[in-house]
């Protein structure tokens, strides 16, 4: 087990770069996942640091070794492909014991490494079938046996779970959680799935555009989300944005660009007037009979909540509601906001404004 | 009618249009083929009668037995396997890789140099390589045919195992490289294993091109040296064309290349990698 420091990692291809002075610090056996839009350098910097890509500039540091120079083979991590990469012409057994054969390890101690980890991922009945002869679940299991059976350092995973439907999902989700807890290895963990990004994590580190937009706890994120690239990429469904201005008489209201006033608990003086955007999670939006004047768009049950689409002047807002309610398209409803859930953010920066 | 046997026959014209297809295809080949068994078999009469006799009623073993009385047979039988055997050997040692350090580094120039090779007429470097050859008084054994039979089986085999290296997915050479494999153990232990169906076909590919290569052997082969195909010609022009024993001949020259078709065809299963990627 490992603590793992990238320190203002940077990578390009030619002229075009991709990672820009990324730095985490990764607490030996911490639970890290890498979230953000596709294209955002999740994918390179996870290769990075298995390896697979060269370091353009900064330095990853597994333990106390700097590992920029060296082969994969040396940086005693493993990784689980998004597609698995199982070895199509061995076994399940071959493809878990292929590491530990290349790395000279006695016979009697691969049997029983191999032995101990299929006991734990539930694969002893099919260590002699080929990998095409399995589900994928099934083969995203042995592609983590594999990664066990070595005793690695450091986990990587790139999006283990996108190929599979959503229930097993859900079950390979606790499953890996689960793992982690027992293995308590350190696990970098890359996926797009927010949802993923918030069950499993103890940090999460959101990336936008080769850069890291915040990282932090899951909940912290959710909570005071950084900016509004955070702020809108996190939550499902996610967060209405508002655009508009404060009161310029210093009262705490902010006042959207088709004249809707909202009233806020506290605006700091010096931000009176200013343009900015206002946030609220679709659960922080309830009904209430002397709130605003809102038009059902669209109503959605899931069963356990609604979601309903609203129109307020000309704002689209989603609202999620946790009781059974019964609103036809054209209704009007009365609405109002948890005053102390408003996020506010630069109207050009985007980065959060105190309220 | 009902949509299940309106499907049903559906599925059934479609199936016969494809059979149709297919033996419109084959046809021209499979007469060829079927007609030549015919004329082995038939008397030299028969041969020449008219209208021609398709089935003859006298069967004649004698134009078999004859091609391998013939002297010297068995020597160009063995020249044949030695000079194709020892060709493909050697361009599946040289080929296999060459094919797969193309298609990892992507080059795709040097990919074309090979091909133009493949392009190029024989004839035209037959005569300069006869004369080196001469040079170095390699003339009266197998080697110089051999050598140049490389120019036809090396570049099938690249190209062939360039398409195979094309397809294996990098990730697996990554997952291996993560396990701890160095590059040839990737090579040997992932690589190659996945692409065994490639090398098959290339296998097959290069004896049949090898084998039934003609041009070569009629330049450089002496009377000992001679390949299969080259004695099945001299047969053509020193006696008379008796059709009978010459079509007998050229059968007994392609059998070999059939049954190793038939026995490799097995290991030519589609879909080896089937299980390695999602949806690969
Ligand atoms: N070999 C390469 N040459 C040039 N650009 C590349 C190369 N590999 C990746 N990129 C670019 O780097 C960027 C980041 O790619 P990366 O695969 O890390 O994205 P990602 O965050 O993993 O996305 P996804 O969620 O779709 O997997 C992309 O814009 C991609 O086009
Ligand atoms: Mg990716």
């Amino acid at each position: 087990m490992a603590a793992v420091t990238l320190s203002h990692v940077g990578k390009s291809y030619g002229a075009v770069g991709v990672l820009h002075g990324v730095s985490v610090d990764i607490a030996d056996g911490e639970f890290v996942i890498l979230v953000g839009q596709s294209g955002c350098g999740k994918s390179t910097l996870l290769r990075m640091i298995a390896g697979l890509e060269s370091v353009t500039s900064g330095d990853i540091s597994i333990g106390d070794r700097v590992i920029n120079d060296l082969p994969p083979k040396d940086r005693d991590i493993a990784m689980v492909f998004q597609n698995y990469a199982l070895y199509p012409h061995m076994t399940v057994r071959k493809n878990m014991e292929f590491g530990l054969k290349l790395r000279g390890t006695p016979r009697a101690e691969i049997n029983e490494k191999v032995a101990h980890a299929s006991a734990i991922l539930g694969l002893e009945s099919l260590m002699e079938r080929l990998p095409r002869e399995l589900s994928g679940g099934q083969r995203q299991r042995v592609a983590m046996g594999r990664a066990i059976v070595r005793d690695p350092q450091v986990f990587l995973f790139d999006e283990p779970l996108s190929n599979l439907d959503a229930k097993l999902r859900v079950h390979m989700r606790t499953e890996i959680k689960a793992l982690h807890q027992r293995l308590g290895a350190t696990v970098i963990y890359v996926t797009h799935d927010q949802i993923e990004a918030m069950t499993m994590a103890d940090k999460i580190v959101v990336m936008h555009d080769g850069r890291i937009a915040q990282q932090g706890a899951p909940l912290d994120i959710y909570d005071r989300p950084a900016n509004l690239f955070v702020a809108q990429f996190i939550g499902s469904p996610s967060m209405n944005i508002l655009d508009g201005q404060f009161a310029g008489d210093g009262s705490a209201v902010f006042i959207t660009d088709k004249g809707v006033h909202i009233l806020l608990a506290n605006v700091p003086a010096e931000n009176a007037g200013r343009p900015a955007k206002i946030g609220i999670r679709p659960e922080h939006i309830m009904l209430n009979d002397s709130g605003i004047a809102a038009r059902v768009i669209v109503t959605e049950p899931t069963g356990s909540e609604t979601q309903l689409t609203l129109d307020v002047d000309g704002h689209e807002l989603v609202v999620l509601i946790r009781d059974r309610v019964d609103y036809k398209p054209n209704d009007v409803l009365k609405i109002g906001l948890a005053q102390n859930h408003i996020h506010a953010f630069d109207a050009d920066s985007g980065s959060r404004l105190t309220l | 009618m009902s949509a299940a046997t309106r499907r049903r026959m559906m599925r059934f014209a479609s199936q016969l249009g494809t059979l149709f297809c297919a033996a419109l295809l084959v046809s021209p080949a499979l007469f060829f083929f079927l007609w030549m068994i015919s004329l082995s078999l038939k008397l030299e009469i028969d041969n020449g009668a008219y209208p021609p006799i398709f089935i003859p009623t006298h069967i004649a073993w004698k134009n078999y037995s004859g091609v391998f009385a013939s002297n010297n047979f068995f020597l160009y039988f063995w020249n044949s396997i030695v000079v194709t055997g020892t060709a493909t050997l050697l361009a599946l040692i040289v080929g296999v890789p060459a094919g797969y350090g193309i298609a990892r580094m992507k080059a795709s120039k040097s990919a074309i140099v090979i091909m133009i090779a493949r392009m190029t007429p024989g004839l035209s470097y037959l005569i300069p390589m006869f004369l080196i050859f001469q040079w170095l008084g390699l003339l009266g054994t197998l080697a110089p045919q051999i050598i140049i039979h490389l120019v036809v089986t090396v570049p099938i085999v690249i190209w062939v195992m360039i398409g195979y290296f094309e397809t294996t997915p990098l990730e697996l050479e990554e997952a291996a490289m993560i396990d701890g494999a160095n590059r040839w153990q990737i090579f040997s232990q992932v690589t190659l294993p996945i692409a065994r169906p490639g090398i098959v076909v290339s296998l097959i590919l290069s004896v049949i091109f090898s084998w039934n290569n003609f041009i070569f052997g009629v330049v450089l082969a002496g009377r000992d040296t001679r390949t299969l195909p080259v004695a099945v010609y001299n047969m053509l022009s020193f006696e008379q064309v008796s059709w009978g024993p010459l079509a007998a001949a050229a059968l007994v020259v392609t059998f070999p290349v059939l049954v190793l078709t038939i026995v490799a065809q097995r290991q030519i299963v589609a879909g080896l990698t089937a299980g390695a990627v999602k949806g690969g």
